[in-house]
């Protein structure tokens, strides 16, 4: 009924191939923007942008990240929070190194540094494929993060080994460090979010994204029809690394505020992982979908308890929470093992017909 | 069935806590760690710190006659869901207590825009005690710098330190590097070598590596600075590769009683730097027992009020209690604000008297704090492991702080100009 598409012709090839070629799409995109871009920012409690929106759209945007190399590229890696950490040492050191620099550009530029290491890594994804080029990722992640802990040039001697965000603004307003508001750092987040995804669905959808699902479901035919593999991987290592170095520089200098090497470990590439699997790899609107299951969800049942006025430990509510999101997780992926974005396509396809189910 | 109405109980006691709390109460929130890895040395400190809060609210009605709500937020230990609980809380909050060095550095820059002061006793960034800069944090009663300064005088009073070989062992973490700087300080003034052991945060369990290179090393002692798993992993260790105990020293975090209870015997002679410590025959624990565990209330059981840790959670909310006893007596007034409490924390006298007054005897050593200094610097006690529990080994040990006092000015300003602009305490003049 809602999603009736009688009577939406397509009288040119151009609108048959556009973005949206249903209009209630759009529509539902256009209303999804304008929650992110006014209605939130003008009603969500400080605790909303710490604890929910801002968090939910950094780790969208590193499972955005992961899921063009995973998911599109068909290149699995454990390294994700490694190349998250080389996003937030490398933002780190701009800013102190260059303290006029903007901090928006540095955050966009510290990209750049772990599209090169992640290059680097990628190269051995030219010989070894599936579970072997995991391990290899593995010692990325390893490696990269005894990096952070031994080498005391990237957090400038600390003695405590951590790096903090120092305040940066623009044009006097703070957009980073403690003094910055919630809602300042909401924006940069929104906008490098919102910037990176325009660009990955024109990616996924080009000449680019057509090679690298080629890759993904035949490496062999892709090449027999003339695709340069080594071109192919590595551009999907690169362009995914330097989406997750972003999202990484975001996930300290718009949220944590600090960090230590350890954040970096492998929890957080598991966690960038499970939120890739769950929304469904080879999709953009699953990241966020994942990402609020996984990220989000916690957060909101975390509340509930107290909302209600039922009288329970907070330790007990923790263990409740692990319990209950575990089970939505098994729950989801007994449903629709290809993820929430897969689920929510069904849906789709069963409101364009309803009520008359062929 | 026990458990049934246990819970039952509880959640009674919560609703009507609940309900009045509504009335009138001061929040002061505890972002506790119940779960994760580190649970084990979190629960007794959690349970000693709500117990003495129970206990006051139970015995006196609170402090001056409201009471405290003394909250947990679970963090599991993960910075994560530090900030989380620290910006839940942090609305009504009149303190925020972070638990973790992580989180302690995450929320130390917030809460100097959000006018909340952190209490982090014997944790966190050691240069908190210069309270000009940090005006908003405090670190009572001794810092970990404290700590290594205490470890390397007790060394030194069993015999000159020069040409020794120290090796620390410590966690491969902010708080395992803390007291790098002083060491390095004083190895070069006593003349001992230092040898920094890191142990990573995946080989807390398995140290036998470390261990291999303190055997290669064979120093004259080892100093700790371990939490959670590391612990009991480098004590086993340690009596596994026949390391004489007595060489083998711990900061306060190091000094768990079911770490060693796993070794027992073989552990004798295992010592631990602490400004706690547990006295079952002070009135508090009294007090406790009737107001507190016979009504029911706490989560705790006899074995572990008697540790190390149950009591040192009792003696961090006697602090925080007494900051806000002080405040309400400077204020006049019952219901206390954030900075209102800054004041009571910044100006907390513990006299000996006034320790036992509050029936604390021999739990804490006496300190005082004021504007220009936020640790107080109490100094502490060094405890051996008899082979059953934790004893007194020393007299009060105090720090000589003047030996690295300028160290602590030169980080605080190095931290301030780091996160510039930082709003400092212009109007304190008081010098330590």
């Amino acid at each position: 009924m809602l999603y009736r598409t009688v009577g939406q012709f397509k009288t040119t090839y151009e609108a048959d191939q556009a973005l949206f070629p249903v209009r209630q799409d759009a529509v539902l995109l256009g209303i999804i923007l304008v929650l992110a871009w006014v209605i939130f920012p003008l009603t969500a409690s400080e605790f909303t942008f710490q604890a929910i929106l801002i968090p939910v759209l950094v780790f969208s945007l590193a499972s955005l990240g992961l899921n063009i190399l995973t998911g599109y590229a068909g290149q699995l890696s454990l390294g994700t929070g490694a190349f998250m950490g080389v996003g937030a040492y490398a933002c780190y050191k701009m800013v102190t190194l260059m303290p006029w620099m903007n901090p928006v550009v540095a955050i966009l530029l510290s990209g750049f540094f772990s599209a090169g290491v992640g290059v680097l890594f990628g190269i051995p994804s030219l010989r070894i494929k599936g579970f072997y080029l995991a391990i290899a990722t593995l010692a990325a992640q390893f490696f990269l993060v005894w990096l952070f802990e031994k080498w005391s040039w990237l957090y400038n001697y600390n003695a405590s080994g951590a790096i903090q965000v120092p305040n940066l603004d623009i044009f006097g307003v703070y957009v980073t460090g403690p003094q910055a508001a919630s809602v300042t750092e909401y924006y940069v987040v929104l906008f490098v979010v919102t910037l990176l995804t325009m660009l990955c669905i024109n990616l996924t959808r080009g000449n680019l994204g057509r090679t690298w699902k080629a890759t993904r479901d035949m490496d062999i035919a892709a090449e027999l029809i003339g695709i340069n593999l080594m071109r192919s991987k590595l551009t999907a290592f690169a362009i995914s690394s330097y989406i997750v170095g972003v999202a990484g520089a975001l996930y300290v200098f718009s949220w944590k505020g600090a960090a230590e090497p350890n954040v970096f470990d492998i929890p957080l590439s598991f966690q960038v992982l499970f939120i890739a699997i769950i929304g469904g790899l080879g999709s953009i609107l699953g990241n966020y979908l994942g990402a609020a299951l996984i990220v989000g969800l916690p957060v909101v049942l975390n509340l509930l308890p107290a909302a209600f006025g039922i009288p329970i430990d907070s330790a007990m509510v923790e263990h409740l929470n692990i319990m209950i999101v575990g089970g939505l997780i098994v729950f989801f992926l007994i449903v629709e093992p290809h993820g929430l974005a897969q689920l929510w396509r069904l849906i789709r396809e069963k409101l364009i017909i309803w009520p008359f189910p062929y | 069935m026990k458990h049934f109405t246990k819970w039952a109980v509880a959640a009674v006691v919560a609703g009507v806590t609940a309900g009045s709390a509504m009335a009138q109460e001061l929040y002061a929130p505890n972002l506790a760690y119940r779960t994760g890895p580190f649970a084990a040395t979190g629960i007794p400190l959690m349970n000693g710190q709500a117990d003495y809060l129970t206990m006051l609210n139970e015995r006196d009605g609170g402090i001056g006659g409201i009471r405290i709500n003394g909250e947990e937020c679970e963090t599991g230990y993960s910075t994560e869901k530090g900030v989380e609980c620290y910006e839940k809380t942090k609305s009504k909050a009149i303190v925020t207590q972070p638990w973790s060095t992580g989180i302690t550095l995450q929320v130390l820059p917030k809460t100097n825009v959000d006018e909340i002061p952190i209490l982090a006793p014997g944790y966190g960034f050691s240069p908190m005690a210069d309270g000009t800069t940090f005006q908003w944090a405090f670190n009572t009663p001794s810092g970990y710098w404290d700590a290594a300064d205490m470890i390397v005088q007790y060394l030194e009073g069993q015999g000159s330190l020069d040409g020794k070989t120290i090796a620390f062992l410590h966690l491969d973490h902010p708080y395992g590097k803390e007291p790098i700087p002083v060491l390095e300080k004083l190895a070069g003034e006593k003349g001992f070598e230092l040898e920094p052991i890191p142990v990573g945060l995946k080989e807390m369990q398995n140290q036998s590596a470390q261990w291999l290179q303190i055997r290669r090393l064979r120093p004259d002692y080892v100093v700790m600075w371990g939490w959670g798993a590391m612990n009991a992993g480098a004590i086993t260790e340690a009596v596994k590769t026949k390391f004489p105990m007595e060489n083998f020293l711990g900061v306060w975090w190091a000094g768990h009683d079911a770490d060693l209870k796993i070794v027992g015997e073989d552990g004798k002679g295992y010592k631990s730097i602490s400004w706690s410590f547990p006295n079952p025959d002070a009135p508090v624990m009294a007090d406790i027992q009737t107001h507190v565990v016979d009504k029911g209330l706490t989560k705790s059981n006899a074995e572990e009020m008697s540790g190390v840790f149950y009591s040192r959670g009792l003696i961090i909310s006697a602090i925080l209690a007494e900051g806000i006893r002080v405040a309400q007596e400077e204020y006049g007034t019952a219901e206390i604000d954030a900075s209102q409490l800054r004041w009571g924390l910044e100006n907390i006298n513990m006299t000996e008297e006034r320790i036992s007054e509050l029936g604390l005897d021999g739990m804490v050593p006496p300190f005082q704090t004021s504007c220009a200094n936020h640790t107080g610097h109490s100094g502490g006690w060094m405890l051996e492991w008899d082979g059953e529990k934790f004893v007194k080994v020393s007299d009060l040990l105090t720090p000589n702080v003047a030996g690295y006092q300028d160290l602590i000015d030169e980080k605080a300003a190095e931290y301030a100009e780091a996160n510039a602009p930082w709003a400092m305490n212009e109007e304190c003049n008081v010098t330590n």
